[in-house]
């Protein structure tokens, strides 16, 4: 298992990735668009073999009446390389670099309700707390979760 | 706004400005209003051509911009606007000229000056590019991003010398520096840096590191920077500490474990047993510092060897089947390539279940009691361990057992259907994945290898129906979703399927739209040109660009490329593209029946698809209407859906050796070493009869494995190709010379003889004991003479039943590689070789 920024090379894998996991899916240069602003916050796992099997897909929100925050995009890990705390590490790495290279004081992300495993990982294992629900947040009208976590 | 009154000349300045902020509707009735008194001004019919082409006019759009030009022939701006009409349309090159025209007439328009040089990025006219951004440079030397520009210029075209002189006088001309590190000041420092070290002055650019640290924000960049630096320079003590330091940041980043063992003159490729002491006890004091961190406990595995290997894999397998981590294999299995290490692991693994049936721990100590999982995870490892192995009975009974035990986990119903699918069996593997997926609905991961796995067993409507379960819900087709979403793996999937079932229409269809999806990668570049000049990220700008480069030479698009081809080689051979593989060899009779009864098929999906177009039509009307929308249009373009189901637009086509050319062609750009490119080249050309690229295709396949099999039977076919033109008097001269020249890099000292040649082949590979070397030799011999050599071409084929020599070499694919052949020589042993197969591959339905 290797724990590494990811570089522009990683997007076609990291697409893959996505779209075998999760139903939340985005084209190209979105990836792009990530990497491009804040090559800093996105993390890949790899296996032995220089697969891609996780990522988590991070970028700043600037939004200039909040103080600047990084977020979640996306965040996933294939099933078959649960157990080993792959999503753990990727965040703590990600969430680093936002303390570190851009001053984050805190770090948000949006989960689906029904979407308990995810919950339990943010809230449980990652320490994030529940601020808001988003009253239909997703495209097909579901309510997100939004969470969020101080950087320290 | 040439020759416009002052009222007029504001109102055009007006439309430009409504060009700018997109209020197109706006400025093309300010346009008309302008021509209704001046009916022939060209820049307003320009104009107004531009806007037609926003409001989704495009024949208007070239009329008018046509008809502008030619009443204003010398203006900048309506040679700007023919420019971007092209542009718009993706025709770079068009749009280039347009705009060098337009500089004619105004030399340092710095608009102009810009779009051309983004065109001339994306088209990678670098030389063109640096001129360009120069112009730039001298009318705007206050602004950053045109010096940046010019310095990326040059390093691209492999000059990061001029690229760090640029940014050295940039960086002179700046008189307040930041006082708290700035991001963007920041990333231009790092890529000065980065500059530096392409130039390959380590210790220069390690100096100039300590010059830009306070300014910096990204310190890990540093820290990287340095460690490498060090390295770089033989100052190993500082290399040390430096991927200390990093290991302290992030304990699972392998390329730290590297600059570590590097440092320490340890990890290269010839390792004394001293080394292998020292590089384990390393790892031991990293595991303590790092105890949360699992490549400091894998690594010991890549580098202990014999008693030591077997006790650090041992205490690494144990911890990981206590914790249940379902990756172990795969993990694991990286280390077989040395197969002391494959009996090592097999042999602890076989003693772990033996020991936890008895007294329920990984040993016969009585010292730990593990959790019943343990057990499970055990089985697991081992059914995976015997799969590899292709011992299929083995990995059956422990992946049945391990189901038994727990018959809700997920995971083991995938190794089952893995264990099924190598062993040939893919209608029984599919029947494994659902019952998987079916364990947990609410996992995508599951359902697409269940779709995966459903598309290998050649059951489209199983697998398109499971593939939407994860697809967007209100868009009319969900398929297309996984088409909007760039799924690769879906179409390439989805095409192999249909290529195997001889559906070369509806391949060649998927195959095109991964072609599609590497163009949109290819466009996608195109705004950060751009965008990454201002926002400063160039280092990742810069590998942005590289990455293009090489877009093509990724997996995915090699893949589809050679299937495209492989279609297209096949609608040339039999052009009328009805016969699939399963017809081959049926009678007329048993091929009309076939047809009818796929027609049948085919009508009752067409039926089920108007249904759900019914459907989705009704559900797009409802839509639009609750948005306020037009209903009766949306239901239309719901049903309007995909007009060209069979893909007859590719099978119909004129010349498909022409487009199997145009998938070739990047991979001879990028994938040059790969003799796969250049064995597909000859196929190609030699059905071309362009004898000539075809022998470059061989010397090219030559230069990179003499030996490879399929290398062989075209170069057989190639001699017989020219003895053939030479007998029908149609070589030319010239190209007869060309190649008599080559004759002896091909033939060796054969000559004209091919059957000493292919004598010569089977001689030199005999004791290989390669199936795919014996094919091919069968297979030449064959081609040599069909009438006489049938006999010899089967007996050299069945020699591959001898258990010493083959036994271990004997795949399913090439057993059925081997099947196939003798079904193309119509062989009457056919049966007989099927039978043989079927005993060494029981469970193979294609054998049955």
């Amino acid at each position: 298992m290797n724990i590494r920024e990811a570089t522009l090379d990683d997007m076609i894998p990291m697409q893959n990735c996505n779209l075998h996991n999760l139903p939340e899916n985005y084209q190209m240069k979105y990836y792009f668009y990530h990497s491009l602003t804040w090559p800093q916050l996105s993390y890949v796992a790899e296996d032995e073999k220089g697969r891609i099997i996780g990522y988590v897909l991070a970028k700043l929100e600037e939004d200039p009446a909040a103080e600047p925050h990084g977020h979640i995009t996306s965040l996933s890990v294939m099933r078959t390389y649960r157990r080993l705390g792959v999503a753990e590490k990727l965040m703590t790495q990600s969430q680093n670099a936002m303390r570190d290279v851009f001053n984050c004081k805190f770090v948000s992300l949006h989960v689906r309700k029904s979407n308990r495993a995810a919950l339990q990982l943010y809230r449980d294992t990652l320490k994030f707390t529940v601020q808001d629900i988003e009253k239909k947040y997703y495209a097909d009208g579901e309510d997100a979760y939004a969470c969020r976590k101080t950087l320290q | 706004m040439r020759d416009l009154p002052s009222k007029e000349a504001n109102l055009f300045r007006e439309i430009l400005k409504c060009y700018e902020l997109k209020q197109y509707k706006r400025g093309f009735k300010g346009a008309d209003q302008i021509l209704k008194k001046f009916p022939e001004h060209g820049e307003t019919l320009a104009m107004k051509g531009l806007f037609y082409n926003h409001l989704d006019k495009k024949e208007l759009a070239y009329e008018f911009v046509k008809k502008g030009i030619r009443h204003d022939m010398k203006s900048h701006i309506c040679w700007h606007v023919f420019g971007l009409l092209y542009r718009s349309d993706k025709n770079y090159e068009e749009a280039a000229k347009c705009y060098a025209h337009a500089l004619k007439y105004d030399k340092e328009n710095i608009q102009i000056l810009r779009d051309l040089s983004l065109l001339q990025m994306q088209m990678r006219n670098l030389e063109g590019y640096v001129d360009t951004r120069h112009i730039l440079l001298e009318l705007r030397p206050q602004n950053r991003q045109y010096w940046v520009a010019v310095a990326i210029g040059y390093q691209l075209l492999g000059k990061p010398e001029l690229g760090v002189k640029v940014l050295t006088t940039y960086e002179e001309t700046l008189k307040d520096l930041p006082s708290t590190p700035d991001y963007e000041h920041s990333e231009l420092l790092l890529y000065h840096n980065t500059l530096l070290e392409e130039v390959g002055d380590f210790q220069v650019a390690l100096d100039h590191l300590d010059t830009i640290e306070k300014q910096v924000c990204d310190r890990k960049a540093i820290k990287e920077k340095r460690a490498k630096y060090f390295l770089a320079l033989g100052r190993l003590t500082e290399a040390e500490a430096a991927y200390r330091d990093l290991l302290a940041l992030n304990p699972d980043n392998m390329a730290y474990f590297e600059g570590l063992g590097k440092s320490l003159g340890l990890g290269g490729d010839r390792q004394t047993d001293e080394d292998e002491a020292k590089i384990l006890e390393m790892f031991k004091q990293l595991q303590k510092e790092y105890p949360r961190s699992n490549a400091a406990k894998r690594l010991p595995l890549r580098y202990a060897t014999g008693e030591a290997f077997v006790k650090v894999s041992d205490e690494y397998i144990r911890s990981m089947l206590r914790k249940g981590v379902p990756s172990l294999f795969v993990n694991i299995k990286t280390l077989y390539t040395d197969s002391a290490k494959q009996a090592a692991v097999e042999k602890l693994a076989l003693g772990y279940l033996v020991a936890l049936d008895k007294s329920k721990g990984f040993d016969h100590s009585g010292a730990v009691v593990e959790p019943p999982t343990a057990l499970l995870w055990t089985l697991y490892f081992l059914a995976q361990h015997f799969d590899f192995k292709r011992e299929t009975e083995q990995a059956l009974g422990y992946i049945n057992r391990a189901i038994e035990h727990t018959p809700t986990l997920v995971e083991l119903y995938m190794a089952k259907g893995r264990i099924l699918k190598h062993a040939g069996d893919h209608v029984a593997a599919m029947g494994a994945l659902n019952e998987a997926r079916e364990l947990d609905l609410q996992d995508r991961f599951i359902n697409t290898k269940c779709t995966k796995y459903m598309l290998r067993a050649d059951n489209m409507a199983e697998a398109e129906k499971t593939a939407v379960l994860f697809t967007r819900a209100d868009i009319p087709n969900p398929l297309n979703d996984l088409v909007d979403m760039q799924t690769q793996w879906f179409s390439l999937e989805a095409g192999e399927s249909n290529l195997r079932q001889g559906q070369i229409g509806r391949a060649l269809k998927r195959f095109h739209q991964i072609d599609k999806h590497f163009n949109d990668y290819t466009e996608d570049q195109f705004d950060f040109h751009t965008y990454c000049l201002r926002k400063m990220t160039l280092r990742a700008y810069v590998s942005m660009v590289r990455l293009e480069d090489q877009l093509r030479s990724h997996p995915y698009y090699v893949r589809a490329a050679q299937d495209a081809v492989q279609c297209y080689v096949r609608l040339f051979d039999k052009p009328d593209g009805s016969e699939s593989e399963e017809m081959e060899g049926m009678t007329e009779a048993e091929k009309k029946k076939f047809r009818s009864k796929q027609r049948k098929a085919e009508l009752k999906a067409q039926q089920e698809a108007e249904e759900k177009k019914k459907k989705a039509a009704a559900t797009a009307a409802e839509t639009a209407k609750k948005a306020g929308g037009n209903a009766a249009a949306a239901a239309a373009a719901a049903v309007k859906g995909d007009e060209d189901p069979e893909g007859t637009k590719y099978t119909k086509c004129e010349d498909p050796l022409g487009e199997a050319l145009k998938f070739l062609q990047p991979l001879q750009q990028l994938a040059d070493t790969r003799i796969e490119t250049h064995l597909m080249a000859f196929e190609i050309y030699i059905r071309k009869n362009k004898l000539l690229l075809a022998l470059k295709a061989l010397l090219k396949s030559i230069k990179i494995d003499a030996n490879h099999a399929t290398l062989h039977e075209q170069l057989v076919r190639f001699a017989l190709a020219i003895q053939k033109s030479s007998s029908a008097k149609t070589l030319k001269p010239s190209v007869k010379a060309v190649i008599d020249k080559h004759w002896s890099e091909l033939y060796g000292i054969h000559g004209q003889d091919l059957s000493a040649f292919n004598a010569g082949f089977i001689e030199k590979t005999k004791d290989q004991g390669s199936v795919a070397h014996v094919i091919s030799a069968a297979m030449s011999v064959y081609l040599i003479d069909p009438s006489k050599n049938l006999t010899k071409a089967e007996e050299l084929l069945f020699s591959i039943e001898d258990e010493k020599k083959f036994g271990q070499k004997r795949t399913l694919e090439n057993v059925i590689l081997v099947q196939k052949t003798l079904k193309g020589f119509k062989s009457a042993r056919q049966q007989e070789w099927k039978a043989k197969a079927g005993v060494w591959f029981p469970n193979a339905v294609a054998l049955k």
